[in-house]
């Protein structure tokens, strides 16, 4: 296979500098362990390759470009967290994978090893422009306008080491999807790009700044509604030009580009950028035809064969093997050719860690692309993997593969598809932990038929105000705080990542952690006894509000 | 600057850190040495931890550990930290029961 399915082909240039990079890394790691540079000094060097301190160990976080991977780059990171760490990747809803137990020591081989499978750890930290997200379901799915990872591509490119915004006030976080189901969060991110077809066949894109969660949550606000696609990159560069020179950099806590859009106002804030674009110098920025074209000329399309039955077959699997059609139902997405589909993997298993795999699953999860989805994987914002182009009369095989090293959980969108940050069993900056948290919901509710039966419901777990579990976008949203030295948790309701964006609101006083899980116990049984027939929780929320549920999940306190 | 810890009656602090070649979190000895083990901690007055930190600071770069600050603890054996995040740097993750510390004498 010369150019990989789904993701861009690396050229010597790409490489050489790879190369160039991790040695300069190893002379500063050098430098630290000598003594020549100070932990002050070199803690943003680090920091810059992706490298953290935590609690108990070093944190590598590994970029993954719009989230997608090709077979040999997944084995890679399986045979890493084999030999640098304990036998475990974890996936995160950055669409990135952490490794958490790493020595600074290894850290220069480890990078000499994603080097060598085209892959690196640069700007997955650091007040820069970090690795951009994009929909899981990208070149796959049915509901797709266009293919948005040309234009992430073209963004990765563009914003990686670009001089001038090396150092941004605060780190800058952009998603870009191309389908009318939002499946990226565009609305909580620093830029959001909605691409949609325009009347001459190229794309426009519809643009949204200034969302976020993190301590002072704000969904993002309408910047354009139809920006050319030769005017993406000035368009981009001129909002980032404006946030780089006005944005805050006195107070940690308001120098997001989301204080600075609230503080001006979105027309303010257009103003700006329009006056950015009228003084700048629009060809060198413009986004040629041509030059789109060569990068979407590194990027191999799937060729999708299937036998004409191919779905007839799955039907009849599935009317044959219920647990197999319960898996189907929860699992799959409407693939855009009518022979394939597209299967979600769930990283949640039952009392198990959101986001976690080992070596061993890794490993297997490679092989499983490579014998039915062209060798291509695809890491979700909610920690889950996607395989995007299975034949539909090989499904089931797939799935009794997925069976036999524990990835067959049948409950994407379901309420065992909790989102956990790490927490306070690895973060530095947690309050309390998130994980022991979703294991126990996940066991409380670890009747897949009972899940099915409660529907579509999201629960976000964060461990502290950052908000990097995006409890304001759960349906059922779980913050950590900490009081006097006690994890507690605070209950939000209402939030939505998808269409319709909206934050969570706050049930009550937090709860004990112990307490908890009872509580979200009782809030679901509510909605249980509520709902009118076909309604979901967040349907049964909005028609109710917050009384009945808030009610239940303190009846007992 | 941290904020001083605030110690309630009965309780002591230790002072800890992580290690700069891997990032254990360790605690310090009597001896000025770093060790894994919470158990070995010397445990301190707060009287006398000020000074005890600040050498451990000046110390820290020869003594191969980055991030040293002062914590309460119960003094009970081994000892056992106030807080939960201190207690899952003394004992290892909670959710990864092989990983756990080994903690005693
Ligand atoms: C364990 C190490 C981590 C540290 C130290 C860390 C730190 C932070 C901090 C300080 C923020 C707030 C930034 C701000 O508002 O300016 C943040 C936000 C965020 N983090 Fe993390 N994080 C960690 C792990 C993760 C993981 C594992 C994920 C994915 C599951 C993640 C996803 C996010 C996201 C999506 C946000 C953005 C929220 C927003 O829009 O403001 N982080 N993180
Ligand atoms: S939300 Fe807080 S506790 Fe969780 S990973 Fe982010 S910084 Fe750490």
């Amino acid at each position: 296979m010369s150019v990989p399915v789904g993701h861009y082909q690396y050229d010597r240039i790409d490489r050489d500098f790879l190369q160039a990079r991790i040695a300069e890394f190893e002379g500063q790691v050098k430098r630290r362990l000598d003594g020549t540079l100070s932990e002050d000094e070199f803690k943003p060097l680090r920091l810059m390759n992706g490298l953290y301190l935590q609690l108990h160990a070093y944190m590598l976080r590994v970029a993954i470009p719009y989230g997608i991977l090709d077979s040999r780059q997944l084995r890679k990171l399986g045979e890493i967290a084999r030999r640098y760490d304990r036998d475990y990747g974890h996936f995160t809803t950055r669409q990135n994978i952490q490794f958490n137990w790493i020595r600074l020591e290894d850290t220069p081989d480890i990078l000499r090893e994603l080097a060598e499978v085209d892959m690196h750890a640069i700007q997955t930290s650091g007040n820069c422009i970090r690795n951009v997200t994009s929909d899981e379901y990208a070149g796959a799915a049915a509901d797709e306008l266009v293919d948005p990872r040309v234009h992430a591509e073209v963004l990765r490119q563009w914003s990686t080491l670009h001089p001038e915004f090396t150092f941004l006030p605060r780190k800058f976080k952009i998603a870009i999807s191309g389908s009318p189901n939002d499946r990226v969060a565009a609305r909580f991110h620093d830029i959001g790009i909605l691409a949609r077809p325009g009347e001459d066949g190229a794309p426009v894109f519809r643009i949204f700044v200034g969302g976020g969660l993190g301590r002072t949550p704000v969904i993002g606000e309408e910047l354009f509604d139809s920006v050319r696609e030769e005017h993406l990159l000035a368009t981009l560069e001129a909002i980032l030009r404006v946030y780089n020179a006005h944005g805050r950099r006195d107070n940690i806590y308001k120098a997001r580009i989301k204080i600075l859009v609230q503080a001006i106002g979105v027309e303010a804030y257009r103003e700006a950028v329009e006056a950015e674009l009228g003084q700048m110098e629009l060809d060198r920025y413009r986004l040629t035809p041509e030059a789109v074209a060569a990068i979407r000329a590194r990027f191999a399309v799937p060729l999708l064969e299937a036998p004409d039955d191919a779905d007839a077959v799955l039907t009849q699997q599935r009317r044959d093997d219920p647990l197999f059609d319960r898996w189907v139902r929860s699992n799959t997405h409407v693939h855009r050719d009518p022979g394939h589909i597209i299967a979600t993997i769930s990283l949640k298993p039952a009392g198990g860690i959101p986001g976690d795999a080992t070596s061993a699953q890794i490993g297997r999860l490679a092989d499983l692309a490579d014998a039915y989805s062209f060798g291509e994987i695809r890491i979700t914002h909610l920690q889950n993997v996607v395989l995007g182009h299975v034949r539909k009369d090989r499904l089931r095989d797939l799935w009794l593969g997925l069976s036999e090293v524990g990835l067959a959980e049948a409950n994407i969108g379901l309420i065992g598809d909790i989102v956990a940050c790490p927490g306070l069993d690895y973060c530095a900056l947690a309050n309390a932990r998130s994980i022991p948290i979703a294991q126990k919901l996940g066991a409380r509710f670890a009747d897949t038929a009972l899940q099915a039966e409660i529907g579509a419901l999201r629960i976000n777990i964060s461990g502290c105000i950052n908000a990097c579990g995006h409890h304001h976008a759960g349906h059922i949203g779980l913050l950590g705080v900490d009081k006097r030295g006690e994890e507690f948790f605070q209950l939000t309701v209402g939030g939505r990542a998808e269409n319709g964006a909206a934050l969570g609101t706050i049930l009550g006083a937090a709860l004990p952690e112990d307490e908890t899980v009872d509580a979200i116990a009782r809030l679901v049984d509510c909605y249980l006894g509520l709902r009118e027939s076909g309604e979901t929780f967040l349907e049964t929320l909005t028609r109710l509000g917050h009384e009945p549920f808030r009610e239940a999940a303190y009846e007992a306190v | 600057m941290k904020r001083p810890v605030r110690l309630e009656a009965g309780q002591k602090l230790v002072l800890t850190a992580n290690r700069l070649l891997d990032g254990r979190t360790v605690w310090w000895r009597e001896d000025g040495g770093w060790d894994l083990r919470i158990g070995q901690a010397v445990l301190l007055d707060a009287d006398v931890a000020e000074a005890a930190l600040s050498r451990a600071m000046e110390e820290a770069q020869r003594k191969g550990v980055v991030g040293v600050y002062d914590t309460a603890v119960l003094p009970v054996v081994p000892p056992e930290p106030v807080t939960v995040r201190e207690k899952i740097r003394a004992h290892g993750p909670t959710v990864h029961p092989e990983f756990a510390v080994e903690t005693a004498q």
